[in-house]
């Protein structure tokens, strides 16, 4: 695989920028990347979404007044909405010309998990979604403030039903366990202790709000300080930790390059976080250009999005239903404002199973014949969705159709495979045989189906 | 109750007719109901097998005049009947021509040949006209018209890559890259090969560990008997497991596979003696398995490549050709050799002329072996008479 390539998946979701980062470098091009405008225009669909809690208290009324059938059609909205919030974010995904921000806004998604599923309410959502997005390049002490003091992540650690005298400390220890530090580098005292702090920190119309009846003004130690600290003191206790640095560093390591980093790159890249005061844009730029020198190609089981959007963009494949890109996405255990559980998608090893590979072949049989990525019978089950045409258009992948069986071969491998081993070549030139003719009218099915054999290699999985 | 028991009952009360369940849909376009699936093995020899040297026309001098380095020996030619006999290392394909199972085609072709392995081959996968392009393979339209949902053990495709005749628009087809997956699966650790790359060998363990439809093939081979010990090369490996799949009642309508390195333009007589003796033993294997478990009226074995080759050698060898024998081997076939024998003396650019059209022979396996209209995946040329 070329390296321009290789760093398109890596800094975005195809090979869609490897032509960009061949031209400027790979330095200009994540600085560029830094510079890319956030489109801060409310999507159409949420302007009737209730927004302020007073809209969100006459909305709970309604359902409340509302018979069975009327509740359920408030559902299917709500539903309809969510599923709109995620088409709207992978079209910003699959259009952006510099994806970087979407996938750094993805990995903070993954990191500070909020779920629509828990959260219910998708203008919530929604505004968490941004803060991760206008600070995807910021600070991580400053995200980490702004995020804990959403209206999603209130309700979703269940800090709405933290208060004075009945302490629940599910912010507080995720706050500490999964946000920041780490497990192992502080005690359950302190859990309780932050849980105290956060009392009362609750829904507002913005963002949260402390409400003053439900708060703890106790004096309290937090990982050896003591005094009167709020939600903002405790996050700047947490970052004068000498630990902190290297939970984040890690997982923007998994997150971009290695499934498994060596300690000495955690390390190394930890430490200068630490120097530069945890701004992201000095941290990822040291990262993406001392790693782009190095022979590091091969360690990474490509996610679901990487995979999906790869192929489209190879089959040239513009048009087509989103909804169909979401499920599929489902199926393959990365839905968007959905993770399982806080902790996030763990990636790695558990973007395979014996499962998620079977669809995946099936999705490349079923794009590369000009077919939608899932089966008829899967569409039928979808609800709300029209049956679609089986055939969606002409998939065609690109290739110089005045080289010949070899170069065909190498220029889609280049783009495609880590590793190309002996056996895999034998098989590609059976495919396409040394009298193929690459101006024939079935050149490009024959293309098709060596492209089609290579998406569906173990090799194909990994970049 | 046995699946196919059940299917043979329904059939039985519902006469075959209207209102069939979406999952007998692959029946109602059959005329008959019968205990064990029909099937057929197609074997492709790939590189263009030298149909003269396969099934020699010995009795026409032009036939040594043409050939003197590559030709062979009329006393050495075995199962010799009005002119014409196999190559020596065909002594089973003579054995069942004898026994009334074997039939050959001859001068199988078609209209305007492409030279060029690539496209010819195409033409045949697709079973499309010389100047068409089509993206479906025939077995594969074959199979999307027979089955109403998506059955992936419609067709077994034992090779290490895809074969365009069994692409459909569903996937009713697999491919099997080693069958020896299926004996070791909860033990395939040890089959995968490692690399230096964790990453990799986790993803290939779980690629071996896959195969859609695997569980039905578990249990097709469970129920297998082995009785017969097949030869130890790469077609006798894949006969031998397509021969269990048989005896296992997996029901699938064709299974495929391909035997390589026929494009013998040089050094003609040894390679090509190697690769007949593997092909002759393998089948000649494969048939007397299925005779011995009575299953020879249920399956059709067929052989063939995608061009003959030159009539005159180029030394020692020969150049890519057109028109080649086809073999038909089964119970169901009446054992005719159909067509004229090979004429020598009317070429076209040193080449024979296609008498025979290889969709005829699609149309008449389609029609007699699968129960099939042939017109409805676009096969319109006439069924070839006399083969079953």
């Amino acid at each position: 695989m070329n390296a321009n390539t290789l760093w398109s998946l890596r800094l975005g979701f195809s090979n869609k920028q490897s032509s960009a980062i061949e031209k400027l470098g790979i330095k200009s091009f994540v600085e560029q990347s830094f510079n890319t405008k956030v489109d801060t225009v409310l999507p159409a669909f949420l302007e009737d979404s209730p927004k302020t809690m007073e809209e969100f208290k006459a909305m709970r009324q309604e359902i409340k007044k509302a018979d069975s059938e009327a509740q359920k059609k408030i559902l299917k909205k709500q539903i309809k909405g969510a599923n709109e919030l995620k088409i709207w974010w992978l079209s910003k995904m699959q259009e952006e010309e510099f994806p970087l921000q979407e996938k750094m806004t993805c990995f903070w998604h993954n990191h500070f998990v909020s779920t629509i599923q828990k959260v219910k309410a998708n203008y919530w959502i929604y505004q968490h979604n941004m803060i991760l997005r206008e600070n995807a390049f910021g600070n991580f002490r400053d995200i980490t403030k702004k995020i804990i003091q959403s209206n999603a992540m209130v309700r979703y650690l269940d800090n709405v039903d933290n208060k004075k005298g009945k302490l629940n400390e599910n912010l507080s220890r995720e706050l500490l366990e999964l946000f920041t530090i780490g497990i192992g580098n502080y005690t359950e005292e302190d859990i309780k202790n932050g849980a105290k702090a956060l009392a009362g920190l609750n829904l507002g119309n913005e963002k949260a709000v402390y409400r003053k009846a439900l708060e703890d003004n106790d004096i309290i130690t937090y990982l050896g300080k003591t005094g009167q600290f709020k939600v903002e003191e405790i996050i700047d206790i947490i970052f004068e930790q000498k630990n902190t640095p290297y939970f984040l560093t890690e997982k923007i390591l998994k997150w971009f390059l290695y499934d498994n980093p060596s300690k000495e790159l955690i390390t190394y890249y930890g430490d200068y976080f630490k120097k530069i005061d945890f701004e992201i844009k000095p941290l990822l730029l040291k990262i993406f250009t001392e790693e782009f020198t190095k022979n590091n190609i091969g360690n990474k089981i490509k996610d679901p999005l990487v995979y999906t959007f790869q192929l489209m963009d190879e089959l040239q494949i513009k048009e087509t239903n989103p909804m169909l890109i979401v499920q599929f996405l489902k199926q393959q255990g990365m839905d968007l404002f959905n993770q399982p559980n806080v902790k996030g998608w763990i990636g790695g090893n558990n973007w395979m199973t014996s499962q998620i590979y079977l669809q995946r072949n099936n999705a490349s049989d079923f794009l590369s014949s000009g077919q939608n990525i899932i089966s008829r019978k899967k569409q039928e089950m979808m609800e709300d969705e029209p049956m679609m045409q089986r055939k969606i258009q002409k998939v065609k992948v690109a290739y110089d159709s005045n080289g010949t069986n070899k170069t065909i071969i190498k220029e889609l491998t280049d783009r495609l495979l880590f590793t190309v081993e002996e056996n895999t070549q034998k098989d590609m030139e059976t495919i396409l045989k040394y009298d193929f003719n690459p101006k024939s009218e079935s050149a490009d099915a024959a293309v098709l189906r060596l492209f089609n054999y290579i998406t569906k290699l173990p090799e194909f999985q990994i970049i | 109750m046995d699946r196919r028991k059940f299917f043979k009952l329904t059939g039985t009360y519902t006469g075959g007719s209207l209102l069939l369940p979406s999952f007998l849909h692959a029946f109602s376009s059959q005329n008959t109901f019968s205990l064990q699936e029909k099937s057929v093995i197609f074997i492709q020899l790939n590189g263009g097998n030298d149909g003269l040297n396969t099934f020699i026309p010995f009795d026409n001098p032009l036939y040594y005049d043409l050939r003197p380095n590559i030709g062979i020996a009329k006393d050495d030619i075995v199962g010799k009947t009005k002119g014409m006999g196999f190559h020596p290392a065909l002594k089973g394909f003579a054995t069942m021509q004898a026994a009334g199972h074997l039939s050959v085609v001859q001068n199988v072709g078609y209209p305007e040949p492409n030279r060029s392995h690539f496209r010819s081959q195409e033409i045949w996968q697709t079973g499309s006209a010389s100047s068409e392009y089509l993206n479906e393979g025939w077995i594969g339209r074959y199979l999307d018209a027979h089955y109403n949902e998506h059955h992936p053990t419609g067709g077994i495709n034992l090779d290490s890559i895809d074969n365009l005749a069994l692409k459909g628009v569903e996937p009713n087809s697999i491919t099997v890259k080693d069958p020896n997956r299926f004996k070791i699966r909860n033990t395939s650790d040890e089959n995968v090969q490692l690399s230096e790359n964790p990453q990799l060998d986790f993803v290939r363990k779980i690629a071996t560990s896959v195969v859609e439809g695997s569980d039905e093939i578990q249990k097709a081979l469970a129920k297998a008997k082995v009785e017969i010990s097949y030869p130890k090369t790469g077609l006798g490996k894949n006969l031998e497991w397509i021969g269990k799949l048989i005896k296992g009642n997996l029901n699938s309508k064709v299974y495929y596979t391909s035997l390589g390195s026929f494009d013998t333009h040089d050094n003609q007589l040894t390679l090509h003696r190697n690769k007949l003796s593997e092909l002759n033993d393998a089948v000649y294997t494969l048939y007397s398995d299925l005779k011995q478990a009575q299953l020879l009226p249920y399956v059709t074995i067929v052989v063939f490549s995608e061009f003959g080759r030159r009539v005159k050698d180029n030394g020692k060898g020969t150049d890519h050709g057109t028109a080649a024998p086809m073999f038909i081997i089964g119970g169901n076939t009446k054992g005719n050799i159909i067509g004229n024998n090979p004429n020598l003396a009317d070429l076209d650019k040193g080449d024979l002329k296609y008498e025979i059209d290889f969709r005829s022979v699609y149309g008449s396996i389609l029609e007699n072996q699968l129960d099939f209209d042939p017109t409805k995946i676009g096969i319109k040329n006439p069924s070839l008479k006399g083969l079953f």
